[in-house]
């Protein structure tokens, strides 16, 4: 091992060492750190659990329908000679038919109704009015309680995450505007958006909500993901309304995108703030170290250490104080946070649930930021460390 | 111990000065000084007579303003602060008045700091340092922390930290300053030993009368110049 090596260990193992003269100012560092990281990792699992619930959502193999010039189910409308000229249609359009030769499709509406849950607080929920084949037409459903609603009645089925949170179970009656409409069973979709939704039969939420033949999406069965591009084509032959088909895995992963983008825009700016206090307060703490320690490093560099030695070995404290918090932090984070659940107003203006997520890459960015107070906060001190006038060995009692 | 390198010390024509605000302070005008190796010198002199300057310049934690300081064959007045740090490594010991051991370190690990500057494995650094632990009586001692150890076991901790690495030259600032009059003067006696018996060159700051009486010789500075020097009978 070199000499520079060996001063290095030795002058981190005394700054180390001397900590217990100095635990409640280093304790704040820590602890400041920690809250920096914590804050972090909070407004990153949120948006990546956000991002996890929305694009986990949907397939690519599915085409999702919208008229009107929008990008939402909220403002689109269908007209019903839209729907009767695609039906007519013939030839290849990327979709897959039945038997019978008729497209795959489910006409749908959504009606943001309102309920309150077992805490008394009212929410405003997606009642997804389909055809019967719009459950067939959505990937990776698993019926996980009951069975589906009857075509005609108004009985629903209600996403696992969403039946969790209002504690309902198949047989149980839910209002949903001004009538009752029964649970007919509950479903699984992994975790996805479409657990955040209640679904019925689309005569029933038309006669309900008073929107008799209204249609704002059409869900069709693409052959193959690329055969989009050819859906799209003959789309534009329709005359009367502008039409857009979008891949139903990329309208929720639109979505996501801009909701974690502006989850991320308000934690960044707030994390960084609290970061540039941090850092002053690790300043601060290892100004009192260096200022603690400063016969000590006078002693060894009277002794032929190197200033090197005394820099690094300052700054490998502030490191190591930093790592401290980063691990308090991220623990904590991790306690607090991972699998929370939590909600925001998702598309069609309801309310979708979502599972913060502390992943992997929420804890290393979170964890770096840390360090990084640490590492910027340590420089000066280190510095200074180096410019510890030799004389005060000479001359104090160590 | 391997025969020590000659540590023969002069000054020729130092000067320093010091800046307080816009002022300048001189120490030192044009000082001479010649320590032959082997010699064992006390320095005395009133508070602000330069002792303790003289003692940093010769440490080479401070360097002249004008003049040329030589010690054995190197010219610390020539020497930027990083080749001082790294001669004053192979050169010389520093015994301190209060001792300065580092208190989280053990007896033994404050001695081989010095050694972890030069080329040694762990097993020489071990051999040297329970060497000089027996050569400062304190054999068995060296887990002891400096906390549970006397001021003369400390201050013998230090000597033996000064002379582990096996310098020509070694620099006591005060060494008896904060000990008993026991404990002192089994201090001076082991750098006499020290003296007589390895050769090492000594020089020694102090106010007391009874530590510089174990010196050879004896400078009194006063207002930056040797008044007077005195002899051991």
């Amino acid at each position: 091992m070199s000499s520079l090596l060996k001063q290095v260990r030795v002058m981190i193992r005394t700054n180390l060492s001397s900590l217990p003269r100095r635990v409640p100012i280093s304790a704040s560092m820590v602890l400041s750190v920690a809250l920096v990281v914590c804050v972090l990792a909070g407004f990153l699992a949120m948006a990546r659990g956000f991002e996890a619930a929305l694009t986990g959502t949907g397939s690519q193999q599915v085409a999702v329908l919208l008229g009107g010039g929008t990008n939402q189910e909220s403002g689109s409308d269908i007209p019903a000679s839209v729907i009767r000229t695609l039906g007519a249609m013939t030839g290849d359009m990327g979709v897959v038919r039945d038997a019978a030769g008729n497209i795959l499709s489910s006409r749908e509406i959504v009606a943001p109704v309102e309920v309150s849950g077992t805490d008394g607080v009212a929410r405003t929920l997606a009642l997804r009015g389909m055809d019967a084949s719009g459950l067939g037409l959505r990937d990776g459903i698993v019926l996980s309680q009951g069975r589906v609603f009857t075509p005609g009645t108004r009985e629903v089925v209600v996403g696992d995450r969403l039946a969790n949170d209002l504690k309902l179970k198949a047989g149980d009656t839910l209002r949903l505007g001004s009538v009752d409409w029964t649970v007919a069973g509950r479903f699984s979709a992994h975790g996805s958006a479409f657990e955040s939704e209640i679904w019925s039969d689309l005569d029933a939420v038309r006669a309900a909500f008073d929107r008799q033949g209204q249609v704002q999406s059409l869900r069709l069965r693409l052959t193959s993901p690329q055969s989009l591009t050819l859906l799209q084509e003959r789309l534009g032959t329709i005359s009367g309304t502008p039409l857009k088909a979008i891949a139903e895995a990329d309208l929720y992963a639109g979505q996501a995108g801009r909701t974690a983008s502006l989850i991320r825009l308000f934690g960044w700016p707030l994390a960084l703030l609290m970061a540039v206090g941090a850092t002053a307060g690790a300043l601060n703490t290892m100004m009192s170290s260096v200022s603690d320690r400063a016969v000590e490093i006078a002693t060894v560099r009277a002794l032929g250490f190197s200033r090197l030695a005394a820099v690094v070995g300052t700054w490998t404290e502030a490191v190591m104080l930093a790592s401290l918090g980063v691990i308090l932090g991220l623990f904590a984070s991790w306690l607090a946070f991972n699998g929370w659940q939590a909600s925001t107003i998702g598309a069609n203006n309801t309310r979708l649930a979502f599972q913060l997520a502390v992943t992997p890459d929420v804890l290393t960015t979170a964890g770096l930021l840390g360090l990084a107070i640490g590492a910027v906060g340590g420089i000066l001190p280190a510095l200074s460390a180096a410019r510890v006038p030799l004389t005060l060995a000479l001359r104090a009692r160590g | 111990m391997t025969e020590p390198a000659l540590a023969h010390i002069d000054l020729s024509g130092v000067g320093k000065a010091f800046r307080i605000g816009t002022q300048t302070v001189p120490v030192f005008s044009g000082l001479d000084l010649s320590i032959a190796a082997g010699d064992f010198v006390a320095i005395m002199g009133p508070s602000g007579s330069g002792k303790s300057t003289l003692l940093n310049m010769l440490a080479g934690i401070d360097s002249p303003d004008s003049g040329t300081l030589r010690i054995g064959a190197s010219r610390l007045d020539q020497m930027g602060e990083g080749a001082r740090a790294a001669w004053r490594a192979h050169n010389m010991g520093i015994v301190f008045q209060f001792y300065n051991l580092l208190p989280m370190l053990t007896a033994a690990e404050n001695i081989e700091l010095p050694l972890l500057l030069k080329p040694l494995s762990a097993r020489e650094r071990r051999l040297r340092v329970d060497k000089v632990l027996e050569l400062v009586g304190l054999n068995g001692r060296g887990k002891q922390y400096p906390a549970l150890m006397s001021g003369g076991q400390q201050q013998r901790v230090g000597i033996a930290r000064a002379i582990v690495t096996d310098p020509g030259l070694l620099l006591c600032d005060e060494p008896t300053g904060d000990l008993d009059r026991q404990s002192a003067d089994e201090a001076l006696s082991m750098l006499g030993f020290l003296n007589r018996e390895l050769g090492k060159t000594i020089v020694m700051v102090t106010h007391d009368p009874q530590a510089a009486g174990h010196a050879k010789r004896t400078l009194h500075l006063d207002k930056g110049h040797f008044i007077e020097e005195t002899r051991a009978a």
